[in-house]
């Protein structure tokens, strides 16, 4: 017995000796774990395994997907992060407290200076290398505007946008194609109308009251009540409720559809379905004639640096490769997003010519990242399906959720 | 004697110390969060008393949720069971191909709940669903299945106790073999119809296995969530979820992870209060052989 229990001392002792030693030589591993998938993902992994290859760290590259956000916030409550991570649109509002500043770094003197108000906190620390940002609004098919008579420059209003869906479903084909199956295509367009009904007329502004923590429920209604408009006239897709995101892309790239509330990447995507589509990319219409069309903008893929790393140069070294104009190229190029680096220059293809073409719109910050507090997006777009899918008293009754959550998760 | 008890009662140790690891700290744990305004991953929440289970009981998602949690529990109970007997008093037979006919029915408990979903969406899916490819075959309107909820419920409870009718259906056969012919030869001899043979002998001898099935059915379904996270995602809005798919779109995407907590909680109370009811009321009718 006594032999047994010094054996099994010496065995205890032994792999603690050996975890320390592996603990000390952590410091050439880097962990890294980004969101997303497809090409974004390939290009991030691409250009970390050249790192690897010059630099003689080794990164422990992760990209889980659709569980990316739960499986960080599980990591962020055991404070237990990977060294170097996507916050995806989330730097200050979700990340914050866990992320290093960076405005010392080197890459930091080459970002966008419009996109750093966006990844920095009260203090004005910078929290993330951002690759790309969005500058985005409604993604159309030209050649189904052509057949239905639709000139898409003459669209400036919501009540011009029902017109034109009016014409295109004279054609036989499908204003508004949405997947709500994947809750974030709900998610994408309450984040496009909102700001036209809450924030960008400024005379009717309520973006203080928002920063304050007072929703204005009637508003929320509002919005909801011209999206049940849309559903009752027929402008969405049959299976509005339970289509998904690939449905979604698959009829713009096949001309069924005319109008997607999607990012730009899609008008790329659909050039892999069908290369004759011609896709592109329209500012969101305003709620009053007095107020302008105007487009989104915000964080899309960037990357901190956990506080606590036990690799700290590592990971400094990993993001100054990043930074690096022809590397961030490939990583901004996969998003069909405008680069946030001014040293990186990239043209965007297919999306090129509608961001040249909209420059002086003015932008404004994703709805719910900026004026809502974090979590309150799965509501909006879960409230959103009760929208789409026509229930009973839906206009209101999802605007008392989302106001209840909004207060809930403001702490009011 | 006693030292032998001593050490035989160390052997307990490591089971205890794994459980009181990885069950009591975090159920005491969830008791605590479930008091809190804690979002599941930030480093500062504030006590809020019992603001959580105030709210619970005024959200409608939860009472939606809840009575969802019931139809999945109950509806899949009762299809699995009533199917199970009946499957099994057939299998029961001998008959050529009996064995492949068994196998067949018991295949898809061996697959995962969350496939059996995704493979499901193929079949109720509108534009390219097994389903509406048939009805358009014969020239019927395509139908969107899970755009409703109520529909969508059903359809649930369906896929889950057609995947798990096969643990009933052995349940029941283990049972039915356990039961001596001598009973069966003795009504036979009296005269009495199979009807009667199976209402007065078969099913109060099959208590102890009915006990097993419905207890395991109940807890399944009232637990029920991969099948709902591939199907339906708890959609539209929140009409299809259950309470343990709600509480984790409420602690991972809703961010009110001691709100969930609140909601687990009274939920654990319940799935325990239901579990005892129905053994104890199964248990009082069994027969001893």
């Amino acid at each position: 017995m006594k032999k047994a229990m010094v054996f099994a001392l010496v065995l205890v002792c032994c792999v603690s000796v050996f975890a320390q030693a592996q603990a000390e030589s952590g410091s050439k591993t880097i962990t890294m774990w980004v969101s997303g998938a497809g090409a974004q993902v390939d290009a991030m992994k691409a250009a970390v395994e050249a790192f690897e290859a010059q630099s003689g760290y080794t990164v422990e590259f992760s990209a889980p997907g659709e569980t990316y956000e739960e499986l960080m916030k599980t990591k962020m409550a055991a404070n237990d992060l990977p060294d170097v991570f996507d916050t995806h649109g989330w730097s200050v509002d979700r990340y914050g407290e866990y992320l290093m500043p960076v405005n010392d770094l080197d890459f930091f003197a080459n970002v966008s200076r419009q996109i750093i108000p966006t990844i920095s906190n009260d203090k004005g620390e910078a929290l993330v290398l951002p690759f790309d940002m969005d500058l985005t609004g409604i993604v159309y098919n030209e050649d189904v505007l052509a057949e239905a008579g639709v000139d898409v420059d003459s669209i400036k209003t919501w009540a011009d946008f029902e017109a034109a869906c009016e014409k295109v479903k004279a054609i036989g084909k499908t204003p508004i194609t949405l997947g709500a199956s994947n809750g974030f295509t709900v998610g994408w367009l309450y984040d496009r109308i909102a700001p036209s009904f809450y924030i960008t007329d400024e005379a009717n502004s309520k973006a203080a009251d928002l920063k304050n923590g007072i929703f204005d429920e009637a508003i929320w209604a509002s919005i909801s009540a011209m999206i049940d408009r849309w559903v009752s006239n027929g402008y969405f897709n049959a299976d509005v409720v339970t289509g998904d995101f690939v449905g979604d892309i698959t009829a713009m790239a096949t001309n069924q559809a005319a109008f997607d509330f999607i990012q730009n990447v899609a008008i790329m995507m659909a050039g892999g379905i069908n290369a004759d589509a011609h896709l592109g990319m329209m500012p969101i219409p305003s709620n009053s004639a007095s107020d302008e069309p105007t487009l989104i903008s915000g964080e899309n893929v960037a990357l901190g640096i956990w506080k606590e790393t036990k690799a700290k140069k590592g990971a400094i070294e990993l993001l100054n490769y990043l930074a690096q104009p022809e590397v961030a190229a490939t990583i901004a190029a996969a998003t069909g997003n405008v680069p946030a680096l001014t040293n990186v220059k990239l043209d965007l293809g297919a999306v090129q010519k509608y961001i040249d073409k909209h420059a002086a719109v003015e932008a404004y910050n994703y709805f719910d990242r900026d004026y809502c507090p974090s979590g309150l997006w799965d509501v909006i777009c879960a409230a959103g399906q009760e929208v789409l899918a026509q229930k009973p008293n839906a206009v209101q009754n999802t605007a008392k959720q989302v106001k209840d959550s909004f207060d809930a998760l403001y702490g009011n | 004697m006693k030292k032998r008890i001593d050490t035989i009662n160390l052997f307990y140790v490591p089971a205890l110390v794994l459980f009181a690891l990885f069950v009591i700290y975090p159920f005491f744990k969830g008791v605590y969060l479930s008091f809190t305004n804690w979002n599941g991953y930030s480093r500062s929440f504030k006590m809020i008393g019992l603001k959580n289970y105030v709210n619970l009981f005024k959200d409608k998602n939860v009472h939606r949720a809840f009575a969802n949690t019931l139809v999945y529990g109950v509806g899949s109970t009762v299809i699995q069971n009533a199917l199970g007997v009946l499957l099994a008093v057939f299998l029961n037979k001998k008959f050529r191909g009996r064995s492949l006919v068994r196998t067949v029915i018991y295949l898809p408990v061996m697959i995962a709940p969350l496939i059996m979903g995704y493979v499901m969406y193929f079949f109720f899916n509108y534009n390219r669903g097994a389903i509406n490819d048939v009805l358009k075959l014969f020239g019927a309107a395509p139908v969107d299945w899970l755009a409703s909820g109520n529909r969508a419920v059903f359809i649930l409870t369906l896929v889950n106790s057609l995947q798990f009718v096969g643990i009933s259906m052995v349940i029941y056969l283990a049972g039915l073999q356990n039961i001596p012919s001598m009973y069966y030869e003795a009504a036979e001899i009296d005269g009495i119809g199979v009807k009667q043979r199976f209402f007065y002998i078969t099913l109060p001898l099959l208590m102890p296995a009915i006990t097993s099935s419905v207890t395991l059915n109940l807890i399944g379904g009232l637990k029920l969530f991969d099948v709902i996270s591939a199907l339906t995602g708890g959609g539209p809005g929140y009409d299809t979820h259950s309470l343990s798919t709600l509480i984790h779109k409420y602690y991972f995407g809703g961010e009110r992870a001691g709100y969930a907590s609140a909601i687990g909680l009274v939920f654990f109370v319940f799935i325990m209060f239901v579990s005892n009811i129905v053994v104890k009321a199964l248990q009082r009718r069994q027969v001893e052989l």
